[in-house]
């Protein structure tokens, strides 16, 4: 009885740890997504073969739904990607078709970068998937995601590290089953986006691949913007010429 | 010079021993020919098939593109290599091309199909594509009015997709940039049948497959025709040391799978020559044996006479090697008009058997001098072996004891 009541004691205070880790997450993962928002991105692919830059224009709304399209360069102009809830589509125009991302091709590359299908289209919730546990230092917060027994993932581990004062993102360090990290994902020069300061330039760097990296660079990023509404997420929209 | 002429007569005091000896020694040796000669000339004509057909004789690629293929391992400068290749006087053509892995579709579905862009004017010299067109035309070098360019497709990948001459087909791969590749061709022709191992590849004209790849300028793989096959390795090692920072492969490493499996098919076939070998000199060793127990008493006389050892055993020796040659003789005679025949005309095949997407109706031989040369190598090798225990035994008798034998 002693033992219960002791144990009744600490579960109100892990209750309170958990839902602060799954709300900073829930916070980190809604920075750059707000109600909606429309974003115009610069992304550099490096590798030791080949390094070529893209400019792409993204929208979305909640966490649900996401649409990117392919602005530069010409020969890839106007390739896009839409994700709703779950599923993903992208559009060639040159070919003028639609192609949907089977559940296998999640974790494999966007467009050729080191960002999985999944990374762009968060078809994983982090706080549902995986247990959060919360520690901190002085100047950040350190949330240590394992994934649940039932979870699908190739991660054995994700470090979250969050800026305390700003509440941003600083870095994510992705490890395999082994313990072993595979890549890690840094955020970077701070700026402010119609009020919200946030990080501009995300790196995604794998450590299994020696010479390769992914730069996202925000160009541009609005919140709420007016011309983002239901009719962006649509497969209709997905095929339109622009 | 005597014993020569003792060996001789020797030979023809006991005709029909000898007669039956000297056919049994033929009919070895044109078994062993036509055997070699059957085996290298199917195997020179697969050979021959392949490297005419796609593989060429000498191919150059960069690293080890040859064993792990990727998009990136790519030859940059096509051009220094041509002039190259060019110049070497035992180069008879040689094309460039590039591969990769795409899937295709058509209305009608998708399959996943194995890419070659091909030069089009140069693998025309160089490769048998342009027999293996089934139905419709050579494709163009250049686009079409609406900016498409032209494909061949294999068989099996016309059957699956439902897609026909005129039609258009859709390709989606990984550039050599990351990008993904998506363009439309228009199908200008189709290529083999439907068992043929082209039926999943889809050809495209090297610009157009550079272009839709993203890796203009760049090939995956030189391709080259010598005029004679057997100069590859020599040629390759030629070429090697000029291109230092490519690899280049004669068609033994090229298709080294095919040439281990022919390697150990003709080890196998030597052991079975080795056997038949062994089975007609066992007869040989008898005869001669018999004959040497025979004459005991003549060798009993020559050793009184003061005759060396060595000399009865030479003269031993010499009588088999005599049979020989004239066994040799008469199995060239028939042996010569034979290979002649089988390498020129060759048997017709009851089903014709597909090569590489072309029909193969009929077997012929290899008419060499290789062919005649290592079985007459190996009878005389034998004969002096076979000859060596008779002609001790001989040696070794006692005057006394074996002159009063009968």
């Amino acid at each position: 009885m002693k033992f219960v009541s002791f144990l009744l004691l600490f579960v109100p205070l892990m209750a309170v740890a958990d839902r602060d880790a799954k709300s900073l997450i829930d916070e980190m993962e809604a920075l750059y997504r707000g109600e909606s928002s429309k974003a115009t991105l610069t992304m550099k692919v490096e590798t030791p073969q080949y390094s070529r830059t893209m400019q792409m224009e993204s929208s979305s709304v909640g966490q649900q739904d996401a649409f990117i399209r392919i602005l530069s360069p010409k020969k890839d102009r106007g390739i896009s990607t839409l994700k709703l809830d779950k599923e993903m589509w992208n559009f060639f125009p040159k070919i003028n078709k639609v192609i949907k991302v089977p559940p296998s091709m999640m974790m494999g590359s966007w467009m050729g970068s080191d960002f999985t299908n999944d990374d762009l289209v968060k078809q994983t919730t982090l706080t549902q998937e995986y247990d959060l546990q919360l520690t901190e230092t002085l100047t950040e917060y350190n949330i240590t995601l394992l994934p649940r027994e039932q979870t699908v993932t190739v991660w054995g581990r994700i470090d979250y590290i969050v800026n305390k004062e700003h509440l941003v993102p600083v870095n994510q360090n992705f490890y395999d089953d082994e313990g072993i990290m595979i890549r890690k994902m840094v955020f970077s020069e701070l700026k402010d986006f119609g009020g919200r300061i946030m990080p501009s330039v995300m790196e995604m760097i794998p450590l299994n691949k020696e010479g390769h990296r992914t730069v996202i660079i925000y160009d541009n990023l609005e919140f709420d913007p007016p011309d983002v509404d239901e009719s962006t997420f649509t497969l209709r929209h997905l095929k339109s010429r622009f | 010079m005597l014993l020569i002429k003792l060996a001789f007569r020797n030979i023809f005091r006991q005709r029909r021993r000898s007669l039956l000896t000297a056919l049994s020694l033929t009919g070895g040796y044109v078994l062993s020919v036509f055997s070699i000669s059957m085996q290298d000339g199917s195997y020179a004509n697969a050979i021959a098939f392949f490297t005419e057909d796609h593989s060429g004789h000498v191919q150059i690629h960069k690293d080890d593109y040859l064993d792990r293929a990727k998009i990136h391992k790519t030859i940059d400068n096509p051009n220094a290599i041509a002039t190259i290749l060019d110049k070497h006087p035992s180069i008879a053509s040689y094309t460039t091309r590039v591969f990769a892995p795409a899937l295709s579709y058509s209305d009608d579905g998708n399959t996943p199909v194995q890419l070659i862009g091909v030069d089009v004017l140069r693998e025309k010299q160089t490769s048998r594509l342009y027999q293996k067109i089934t139905d419709g035309n050579y494709f163009a070098d250049s686009p079409n009015d609406d900016g498409y360019f032209s494909a061949m497709i294999g068989a099996g990948v016309a059957n699956s997709l439902e897609v026909g001459l005129g039609d258009e087909l859709i390709l989606i791969s990984q550039g050599a940039d990351g990008s993904i590749a998506n363009d439309i061709f228009i199908v200008s022709a189709i290529v083999g049948e439907n068992n043929s191992p082209d039926k999943n590849t889809v050809f495209l004209p090297l610009s157009g497959a550079q272009s839709f790849l993203t890796m203009y300028g760049k090939v995956h793989q030189f391709s080259i025709l010598l005029t004679d096959i057997s100069d590859a390795r020599e040629v390759a090692t030629e070429l090697q040391s000029s291109i230092p920072s490519l690899s280049v492969a004669p068609w033994q490493v090229v298709e080294s799978s095919f040439y281990k499996t022919m390697q150990a098919d003709r080890e196998g076939n030597l052991v079975m020559l080795v056997i038949i070998g062994i089975i007609v000199f066992i007869g040989v060793l008898n005869t001669v044996l018999m004959s040497v127990l025979e004459r005991s008493r003549e060798f009993g006389v020559l050793k009184a006479m003061g005759s060396r050892p060595s000399k009865i055993v030479s003269m031993i020796t010499l009588e088999v090697t005599m049979l020989s040659a004239m066994s040799i003789v008469l199995g060239l005679a028939l042996a010569i008009p034979l290979t002649y025949w089988f390498s020129t005309a060759g048997i017709e095949l009851p089903e014709p058997v597909d090569v590489g997407g072309i029909k193969m109706s009929r077997m012929t031989g290899l008419l060499t001098p290789t062919v005649f040369i290592i079985p007459m190598i190996g009878i005389f090798f034998a004969a002096i072996v076979v000859s060596i225990f008779p002609g001790l035994r001989a040696a070794n008798v006692t005057p006394t004891a074996a002159m009063r034998s009968h």
